[in-house]
């Protein structure tokens, strides 16, 4: 990466030009923005936007057809619509949680690199601990604990994603510690907040994006593991997970009931797994596929 | 010089870059005597390292070209043979490899003895043909390996490495730069080869051991009788144990000489400023820095036409800007691509 | 001996691991829950009956003293009592081990014979159209979620072509448990009409947890292969001529896995996370079913013992992993 601040920022012009000539990049972003559309505009692309609430016996387990695209689901709700709005919550946890891991996890790797005391190696091997236990089981942990919500889906995935950052960014300031640029930032009296904030996290941006794109797809996972076990929010709330839980029993009558939310998950996970590996390709040339030109 | 044991004719190749076509090579002539010892030299970038591993067969896969030359080893062409008849037969064989550098070319995770013997199950000379099995089920007759192993053993010691059957126990990072050097060259010697291709064998090494690598390579190849080719950018190398000299510049040879008359009758323009630019007491009259001829080596994307050194040539004409010279003779063995040549008083 | 060393620094390390582990499980048992008394007793516990427990279980004593008490209960192997089976925890965590650590096994063994292969051919045929095509195949076997693959398999294979058992890990009574594992354990005792149901009963869920972990193997390995491809040693043994099956398979193979073997511990978790639905699904008598099991029945405690199980194997497993990677490669005592 490059070696000031400036040459960052320079640089993110000519990532987007190259994240646009990487097909399978422009697919995961075109997916993502499909996931955010999706999710905006939920209440108009919606063919039964009130099913996400109302019960209609009548129209149970009904197949896919020309009124309900994606079939009906127990309820007789539409599926199609529900699966839109259940984009909002997707979206919602990914962003939040993984928003929330990247505030605590970022700071505290910067600081434990940064000054190197017992202190920074404690909260090193807070994170290795954490990081020594696969992440879902500590997620159902706490959101039993807690209860079946949102929010304690957030809750629990951000209590238990933080260390991936916190390890990542360490690492990265340990390194960029070492660079002339920031030793010469030091040597001219530049105070440790303004060193850590205004030269070494621009120099470590890149990795934390790369792997803030591949957590949100792993994010999303996760969630909806923990909504499929029944830990995510209540019924009637349209969570892909859930329905895919509450699919099980009308097999194999009702095959439409699970296909489309897997299929959502799918895709939106791919897609963020994809710009992923683009951006990856683009602003970590350490590990870069390598061979891509014409 | 009738029977020749190398013969590289205007060999021309090049690498697709993002930026278009690299010629590295372009009309690249190189002529090896059976048995001589020749050194290859230029500054890096001049394309001795493509040349080398053009006749070992391993130039990078995928992005280069070759448009054209031939190289013929005891009169075969390896370009336009079954390159499969040629890994087996002469690669590894009749011809050998020393690289650069020692310390990343061995396997790390394989011991130094299980690498030595899998080249000789392959590679012996006293292997004689053996059916044809997929290579991974290939047997390895228990008498043959009895024998290669005494000569692996020999050969060590020839080498001058200290209790050899400990030496093929270890892994590569358990023994120094300089003893895997030694490994190197003794492995290149093991199938009796005709040719050694040495690229830049003591460039990796500490400076107190490259004479005594270098010394090994001239007495071992002059003890077997066999030719190298050994590539340098330090002419002290060259002199110290080169037969005879072929000097390259920006993709394509400008002279070729015994290695008297290199040192005291050098022709060509730039041999005479590559000797002159040889670090040297400043009483002498001599530049005191390595590399102080004025101009730059130009860009394999944009060759200058006619004689490429013609831009920092200070005997440059008209013609030299238009046409390549053609090779001319100027005494045995001393070869010569210029128009206007410094010539003996 | 170095490597000595090296083992044992990593055992030494196991301690305060598990030990965090245990503050982990008792800071979410005891400190985030605003009542954790209420959480254990369950929905339809009486005030009466919270406080009852409240004495009964300590949680009227300062937070240190519990952690003591709570830490003597782990190491004389007490997790209480499971609501589901009325078993002691441990015991059922105990006995259900081996039937996660067959499915495990399978699936590691059938990713390994999958993901290695492709990613050695992808790195050699290196943006050819195979390469292309194995690229969206691991990009997508790392995004398929394996709750709802299981589901799939399970409906094409158990239910419309029938050639799979819908769910469970053996027809009738299985062979006589030696260790556990039923493929095992008829093997040892000749019992081929239990293998082959052992057999095609792991095979479902076997796959759908194979499929992120193959993917995962072949991507380290196709980036192992295409880091040692361009290296110098390579491009020696090429210059001597030795076979290209040679070179491939023993020389270069051989440095690729090097990498992919230490992640073998990452693709552990991702194993033992997916088990704990696809066991769910499969009604495979594993770890993972018993966790979902107990967080339907909101047994909370049951909860915590398979954390603190699920942690410790994982561990457990990078340790063997991390001690398997100083022995095969030589660099390592360094």
């Amino acid at each position: 990466m490059s070696t000031s601040n400036s040459g960052f920022l320079a640089g993110a012009a000519d990532i987007g030009r190259r994240l646009l000539r990487d097909r399978a990049a422009l697919l995961g972003f075109a997916l993502i923005l499909l996931l955010v559309l999706a999710a905006l505009f939920a209440p108009w692309l919606a063919t039964h936007p009130t099913d996400v609430y109302e019960i209609h016996t009548a129209r149970r387990l009904t197949p896919p057809g020309a009124e309900h695209w994606l079939g009906t689901d127990r309820m007789g709700a539409d599926i199609y619509s529900r699966l839109l709005f259940g984009a909002r919550i997707t979206i919602l946890i990914a962003v939040i949680a993984v928003g929330t891991a990247v505030l605590i996890g970022v700071p505290i790797g910067l600081v434990a690199g940064y000054y190197r005391n017992w202190f920074s190696d404690l909260l090193m091997r807070l994170s290795d601990i954490f990081l020594a236990v696969p992440q879902i089981v500590l997620a159902i942990a706490i959101a039993q604990t807690l209860g079946p919500s949102i929010e304690n889906v957030i809750l629990a995935l951000s209590a238990t994603y933080w260390p991936f950052w916190a390890r990542l960014v360490y690492a990265e300031t340990r390194s960029v510690k070492n660079e002339t640029f920031v030793e010469a930032a030091i040597a001219l009296g530049a105070s440790a907040p303004r060193v850590m904030l205004l030269h070494i996290l621009p120099n470590i941006a890149s990795a934390i994006i790369v792997r803030t794109s591949i957590g949100m797809g792993a994010t999303i996972l996760t969630a909806a593991a923990l909504g499929f076990l029944g830990l995510g929010a209540p019924p009637p709330t349209p969570e892909w997970g859930r329905t895919i839980a509450e699919s099980r029993e009308y097999l194999p009558e009702a095959w439409w009931y699970a296909l489309a939310p897997g299929i959502a998950i799918f895709l939106v996970v791919m897609g963020f797994n994809l710009l992923g590996d683009g951006l990856r390709d683009i602003l970590d040339p350490r590990i870069r596929r390598g061979g891509r030109e014409p | 010089m009738s029977e020749l044991l190398l013969d590289v004719e205007n060999l021309t190749l090049g690498f697709r870059t993002e930026r278009g076509l690299a010629r590295i090579l372009d009309g690249a002539s190189l002529r090896i005597a059976p048995g001589q010892v020749m050194g290859l030299v230029g500054e890096s970038g001049c394309g001795k390292t493509t040349l080398a591993r053009a006749i070992l067969g391993v130039l990078p896969a995928g992005g280069a070209r070759i448009d054209g030359g031939s190289i013929a080893f005891r009169g075969r062409d390896l370009l336009r043979e079954d390159p499969a008849i040629v890994a087996r037969d002469l690669r590894g064989r009749a011809i050998t490899f020393i690289p650069q550098d020692p310390f990343s070319s061995f396997n790390p995770v394989f011991t130094i003895g299980d690498q030595m013997m899998d080249l000789m199950k392959w590679k012996s000379p006293r292997r004689k043909g053996e059916g044809r099995w997929p290579a991974l089920l290939q047997p390895y007759p228990r008498a043959r390996r009895r024998a290669d192993m005494e000569a692996v053993l020999e050969m060590l010691a020839a080498v001058q490495l200290p209790n050899p059957r400990a030496i093929l126990r270890k892994y590569p990072h358990e023994v120094s730069g300089g003893q895997r050097q030694r490994l190197m060259i003794a492995m290149a010697l093991l199938p009796e080869p005709d040719l050694v291709i040495a690229d830049e064998p003591t460039t990796a090494l500490d400076v107190t051991i490259q004479a005594q690598i270098l010394g090994v390579i001239r007495r071992l190849a002059t003890e077997r009788r066999v030719a190298v080719l050994l590539t340098t950018h330090d002419l002290g190398s060259a002199w110290e144990i080169c037969d005879a000299v072929t000097v390259m510049y920006a993709g394509q040879d400008v002279e070729s000489a015994p290695i008297d008359a290199f040192f005291a009758a050098p022709a060509h323009p730039y041999t005479t400023r590559l000797l002159e630019s040889l670090p040297r007491a400043p009483e002498e009259g001599g530049a005191a820095d390595v590399g102080g001829i004025p101009g730059e080596v130009p860009s394999p994307l944009a060759q200058p036409a006619g004689c490429r050194f013609h831009p920092r040539c200070d005997r440059a004409t008209e013609a030299c800007r238009v046409v390549r010279p053609e090779e001319t003779q100027l005494a045995a063995g001393h070869r010569l691509r210029c128009y206007h040549p410094r010539l003996p008083a | 001996m170095k490597r000595l060393e090296l083992i044992l620094s990593r055992l030494l390390w196991l301690v305060p691991t598990l030990i965090g582990l245990g503050v982990i499980t008792f800071l979410i048992s005891h400190v985030i829950p605003t009542d954790p008394v209420a959480i254990l007793a369950g929905e339809n516990a009486t005030a009466e009956q919270i406080a009852a427990l409240r004495r009964e279980l300590g949680f009227d004593r300062p937070l240190p003293v519990q952690l003591l008490a709570y830490f003597q209960d782990l190491l004389r192997g007490d997790m209480g009592v499971s609501l589901f089976s009325q078993q002691p925890i441990a015991e059922e965590l105990a006995t259900r081990l081996p039937a996660t650590l067959e499915l495990t096994f399978a699936a590691v063994l059938l990713a390994s014979a999958i993901g290695i292969p492709l990613g050695v051919v992808s790195a050699l045929r290196r943006n050819s159209a195979i390469d292309h095509a194995l690229r969206v195949v691991t990009v997508s076997g790392l995004a398929i979620p394996s709750f709802w693959l299981a589901i799939q398999l399970q409906y094409l294979f158990a239910m419309k072509v029938g050639i799979a058992p819908l769910n469970g890990r053996i027809d009738g009574f299985g062979p006589e448990p030696l260790t556990g594992m039923m493929i095992l354990d008829s093997l040892l005792q000749a019992d081929w009409e239990s293998l082959g149901g052992a057999l095609r009963h792991i095979a479902l869920p076997a796959i759908t947890l194979a499929l992120p972990a193959a993917a995962t193997i072949a991507r380290f390995t196709r980036a192992g292969v295409l880091e040692v491809v361009t290296s110098n040693y390579v491009l020696y043994e090429c210059a001597m001529g030795l076979p290209g099956a040679l070179v491939t398979w023993k020389y270069v193979l051989r440095n690729a896995l090097i990498s992919t073997v230490t992640q073998i511990g990452l693709i552990f978790g991702v194993l033992l996370s997916g088990a704990v639905v696809v066991e769910a699904v499969f009604d495979w008598p594993g770890l993972g079913a018993f966790a979902v099991i107990s967080i339907i029945q909101s047994d909370h405690r049951a909860v915590m013992g398979f954390t603190l199980w699920a942690g410790a194997i994982f561990v457990i497993v990078n340790l063997i992993v991390d001690v398997l990677h100083t022995l095969i490669d030589p660099r390592s005592t360094r």
